[in-house]
């Protein structure tokens, strides 16, 4: 029991190594799922599992194209100022 | 036909439902009786926000030196006051990438519960309207 205690505090008292590369990017996406879930649970007038789970997908591509676009013209944008 | 609450009683049940989804986050939608949307919100803030504290530890709660985070952190429950008392008087400190994720994660998922609040109180006043309408 205290083997586990130990174990669960450990896992929230302790931070993960996340490094700057690229790939903590990534870490974007739960978020954006999360969003698009809860959004969905609170606008849809009926919750079906098939239709939520739809509407959310198309909501969670919507964000994750939109901020790729985005990061797009804002790359384009230093780009351009750099060069 | 469903008899109409009072108004006082009404504004009771409103501020019980917006409390409620406060204290636990789907609790206010599980008192209006919206089963799968409390259940839904539930797991997703509380995954949400569990996710923070485990990439940044319960150091994210910083109510002194971090305290617009902090606003929207304590929107997922009165608990993270006390997870807050906790990383201040213990050693919890944590810098760089898995603070600022943490961070977003937690603010994040409180902000989405007071989205959630102001959705269960809404229902509630709809439920009342409804009824008044039969």
């Amino acid at each position: 029991m205290s083997i586990t205690y130990s174990l669960v505090m450990a896992t929230f008292t302790i931070p993960e190594k996340i490094t700057t590369d690229p790939h903590s990017m990534l870490w974007l996406l739960p978020l954006v799922a999360a969003i698009a879930i809860v959004y969905k649970a609170t606008k849809l007038p009926e919750i079906k599992i098939a239709n939520f789970l739809k509407e959310s997908v198309i909501l969670f591509g919507s964000i994750v194209i939109f901020m790729f676009v985005t990061a797009l013209v804002l790359y384009s944008i230093a780009w351009l100022v750099i060069e | 036909m469903t008899k109409p609450r009072p108004k006082e009683n009404h504004t009771i049940f409103l501020l019980t439902v917006g409390l409620l989804a406060w204290l636990i986050p789907g609790a206010g939608h599980l008192m209006i009786k919206e089963n799968k949307r409390a259940f839904i919100i539930s797991v997703t803030i509380i995954l949400t926000f569990c996710a923070g504290l485990y990439v940044g530890s319960i150091g994210i709660i910083n109510p002194s030196g971090a305290k617009p985070w902090y606003v929207a952190q304590i929107m997922n429950s009165p608990i993270v006051a006390a997870l807050g008392y906790l990383a201040k008087t213990g050693d919890y400190a944590v810098f760089g990438k898995p603070n600022e994720i943490g961070q977003i994660y937690t603010s994040i998922a409180g902000l989405l519960n007071l989205l959630c609040i102001v959705n269960a109180v809404y229902l509630a006043h709809l439920c009342k309207i409804e009824t008044a309408g039969d």
